[in-house]
């Protein structure tokens, strides 16, 4: 069956990569200008017209490169480097393999040393990450930690964490070429955060905890050099937000009522976990005034219930980052973790009037039974059931928590470290 | 200084192309519309024309449910058609 692939000219070097990924350097690629998205049909079915003489082309003729049944060139495993931070620093954003931010040089030596604190064969794949389909090996996670800073102890996490966003389940293809600005946010339960310094507390976000910081940017980095997601390249956000740099936090354990994540995920109380979640910025909830947990879900419910989130239209597990005070008032209410999900999935629910018309069409072939049909008066939930919705506690004191939509199309994936 | 690629080998290997028919006149076309807003008008238009200029046909639709997750009806697809439109992104 002979295959040609549209796709708008803003996306031709994706297209390129995943075809490339999946060796099939010569697929024919057909391209209009960006965007068809968002704009009249007439002027979509114009685009078609000019480039219809293209597809009969690309259908009929076979292409002028023909390849097939070998590897692909190995790239270099050991390069020479200029050895002056600086010279060093332009180097490497020239290779594509750095973030902007300053990084240490990933030499043999100190990547040998990051591979002293795991058993593991560093040869070992860990995972194969798209869309450039590398091979994430024991050793090539170890020099991406190596460049983001960070130490031998950080590095049975980086691999956990990396073999979590692996799962078919958290949808990795999607997250890393995405025009959303998701980023897989790592949270870290059990006695590894007090091992290795993991914030949970006042400024857990950032900036200032280094362990936080490292540990989320190797992340970061192995998802963009193996994965070969490049910003602006493959990697198609919009906007981004910082949390691409890094996001990691801990949550805070010692300051919460209820039981942590790992524990309600099926993990006992000894055990150290990494959950990732392809998470948007963090959008504060500031409430200084509630003094019932009706109050502080009103507020939470307030900030979440917005038009413009993945999560509206293509459901998920939008989470809810409790700082301590807030936890505490629903708590004092006599309230589970689980009162508090059904409150906020009965709370915070986007009337259908905030979204245009056009809107409402797309969103009723996806969630029929809230947009279809439906009433203008009527309003929808943030997910497809109040199990769904995670809940945390993490930050200091002060009257502020966080509402984190996800991309929609993935699910949190929770993962044992071994240490 | 020597230092290590971040970047790891990469798992693939090339495949061969699917034959091209020489013609189009009386193949059937198939559309995979991959959910994005418009994409559909856009593979519907091209197949349209292909129909009207260089004598294609029948032609099909099928749609993924979600843009985000791959197509479970290739087989189907491949089973179906000789030639097939699809989109890439947005």
């Amino acid at each position: 069956m002979a295959a040609v692939v549209l796709c708008t000219d803003e996306f031709e070097a994706l297209a390129r990569a995943e075809a490339l990924a999946r060796g099939l350097p010569q697929l024919p690629l057909v391209t209009v200008t960006h965007p068809i998205g968002g704009t009249p049909p007439h002027s979509v079915r114009a685009k078609a017209a000019l480039v219809v003489d293209q597809v009969i082309q690309a259908l009929t003729t076979a292409p002028a490169v023909s390849v097939s049944g070998e590897r692909g060139e190995e790239e270099a495993e050991t390069l020479e480097a200029p050895t002056d931070p600086d010279g060093l620093q332009a180097w490497v954003l020239e290779q594509g393999w750095g973030d902007g931010l300053p990084i240490l040089p990933p030499t043999p030596e100190r990547v040998k040393a990051l591979l002293a604190n795991t058993g593991r064969d560093p040869d070992e794949v860990i995972a194969v990450l798209p869309p450039r389909l590398g091979e994430a090996t024991v050793r090539t996670l170890a020099v991406n930690a190596a460049l983001a800073g960070a130490r031998p102890e950080h590095l049975p996490l980086i691999i956990g964490a990396v073999e979590a966003i692996a799962d078919p389940a958290f949808n990795l293809p999607a997250v890393q070429t995405t025009t959303h600005p998701c980023s897989p946010l790592l949270i870290i339960n059990g006695p590894l955060t007090a091992r290795l310094g993991i914030a949970s507390g006042t400024g857990a976000l950032g900036p200032g905890p280094w362990a936080n910081a490292v540990i989320g940017r190797a992340v970061r980095l192995a998802l963009q050099n193996v994965g070969g997601a490049r910003p602006g390249k493959e990697d198609r956000a919009t906007l981004g937000h910082p949390g691409k740099y890094t996001y990691c936090l801990a949550e805070n354990e010692a300051a919460s009522p209820w039981e942590p994540l790992s524990v309600e995920r099926g993990f006992g109380y000894g055990t150290s976990t990494v959950t990732v979640c392809a998470s948007e910025g963090p959008h504060n909830v500031n409430d200084h005034g509630s003094i019932t947990a009706r109050g502080i879900v009103a507020t939470l419910a307030g900030v979440a219930a917005t038009s413009g989130t993945n999560n509206v239209y293509l459901e998920g597990e939008p989470l809810f980052v409790l700082g301590p005070e807030h936890a505490r008032t629903v708590a004092g209410d006599g309230w589970s973790k689980a009162d508090l999900k059904q409150a906020l999935f009965a709370a915070a629910r986007v009337p259908l009037s905030r979204f245009s018309p056009e809107n409402l069409e797309r969103f009723a072939a996806l969630r029929p039974q809230w947009f279809q049909g439906a009433s203008t008066d009527a309003a929808v939930p943030i997910a497809a059931a109040w199990e769904d919705l995670m809940v945390i506690v993490a930050g200091g004191a002060g009257k502020h928590s966080a509402f984190i939509p996800t991309f929609g199309r993935t699910r949190s994936i929770t993962r044992r470290i071994e240490e | 200084m020597d230092v290590l690629s971040p970047c790891g080998a990469q798992s693939r290997r090339f495949k061969s192309l699917a034959p091209r028919p020489g013609g189009l006149a009386g193949r059937a076309v198939g559309i995979l519309d991959n959910s994005k807003p418009n994409a559909g008008v856009l593979l519907a238009g091209v197949a349209e024309l292909l129909a009207a200029r260089a004598g294609a046909g029948p032609l099909r639709t099928w749609r993924k449910p979600a843009s985000a997750q791959p197509a479970e009806c290739l087989d189907e697809i491949a089973r179906s058609v000789e030639v097939v439109l699809t989109g890439s992104a947005d």
